[in-house]
């Protein structure tokens, strides 16, 4: 009987990883960074034993990441509605210089984002661009504008990702930031559970 | 008898005028922008806006251009998919709207950008801006600031 019961713990466990392979782990490795509050973060411990959401975004970014952003809003009113617990969202940015805790928190608030459970952090460009590559985002200027007043920013050329990080800090799985289903990502989230 | 036609074939010849040289701009004054809506943004923040473009007449035109006080400096741009899931933004450039067709400009496709927010976007807020054509002229046109629902997004 006991046997029996380990043949299936076995056979569930090598179903979860088969439909979730692991993408990548971040270790244990820690990246020091700061959210839209200027609180220190230490990512990804301080979201330890908790299913990540996370994109990677600009706030400069007229387009695509608003879009990406806009359905992280989606699955984080769909995983309240499922009243599904421990599910921490992250919106990193990979254009840290601009993308200051003051312009993030701008950035989250003329939204009315719930930031009860999502943070959205900065840091070091050292330090996010070390996060970016382990998560296999590319993100690279390209065009730029300068303002009258002499104030020049930039368009990245970038992946457009969402990704779904489990309780061990393991990337599970990317989607298409700007086109992914709610539904799919919130059933994901349950068989992650 | 003689006198009224001195006056009437004046009138008429005038009236002619005006209608011949209203004829091609009524041709391009069937364009009709609808659903038009922008994201929400920050004071001095980026922002993009969408609408749908229909061309009702029986010539093209073409959108040569955008403007807003609301913004410092405003542009015809398209975000476009590269390799890997990598997406790029460039400028659109003159759109051609061929007659009986709609252009639509949505999340992930053509925008009108917005750069240098002059106040806070706000969900609800309504937004004023001028589309400039080839034919038709400028066109006003009152967009509502709100969120994409996700049903609307790009189709690829």
């Amino acid at each position: 009987m006991k046997r029996q019961h380990l043949i299936i713990i076995i056979i569930l466990f090598w179903g979860c990883e088969e439909k979730f392979p692991v993408i990548e782990e971040f270790g244990g490795t820690q990246y020091n960074l700061v959210n839209q509050n200027n609180q220190n973060i230490v990512f990804p411990d301080y979201v330890k034993n908790k299913i990540v959401v996370i994109n990677y975004i600009f706030t400069n970014c007229p387009d695509i990441c608003p879009l990406s952003t806009n359905n992280m809003r989606l699955i984080q009113e769909g995983i309240k509605k499922e009243n599904i617990k421990n599910v921490q969202f992250v919106s990193l940015s990979f254009d840290p210089k601009f993308d200051t805790p003051d312009v993030l928190k701008k950035f989250a608030g003329i939204r009315n984002l719930d930031l009860s459970n999502w943070d959205f952090l900065t840091g070091e460009k050292s330090v996010t661009d070390s996060i970016i590559k382990k998560s296999g985002v590319l993100a690279v200027p390209n065009d730029s504008t300068i303002f009258k007043n002499g104030r020049k920013i930039f368009y990245y050329i970038h992946t457009d990702r969402i990704q779904l990080i489990d309780t061990d800090g393991r990337i599970r799985k990317n989607y298409k930031g700007s086109t992914i289903s709610v539904n799919e990502i919130i059933a994901d989230v349950k068989y992650l559970q | 008898m003689k006198r009224s036609w001195l006056i009437i074939v004046p009138i008429i010849f005038t009236l002619n005028i005006i209608i011949f040289a209203q004829q091609p701009k009524a041709q391009y004054s069937k364009l009709k922008i609808k659903n038009a809506w922008v994201r929400p943004a920050a004071k001095g923040a980026n922002s993009a806006f969408y609408f749908v473009l229909q061309n009702n007449g029986s010539k093209p035109d073409t959108l040569i251009g955008a403007e807003s006080k609301l913004a410092e400096i405003v542009e015809v741009h398209e975000s476009y998919k590269r390799d890997n899931d990598r997406m790029g933004m460039r400028p659109a450039g003159k759109l051609v709207i061929n007659p009986k067709s709609e252009l639509e400009f949505k999340p992930g496709g053509f925008h009108v950008m917005l750069l240098d927010l002059q106040k806070d976007f706000k969900i609800g807020d309504s937004f004023e801006a001028g589309l400039q054509f080839k034919y038709a002229g400028k066109i006003k046109v009152i967009a509502e600031v709100r969120d994409t629902p996700v049903t609307k997004v790009i189709k690829q």
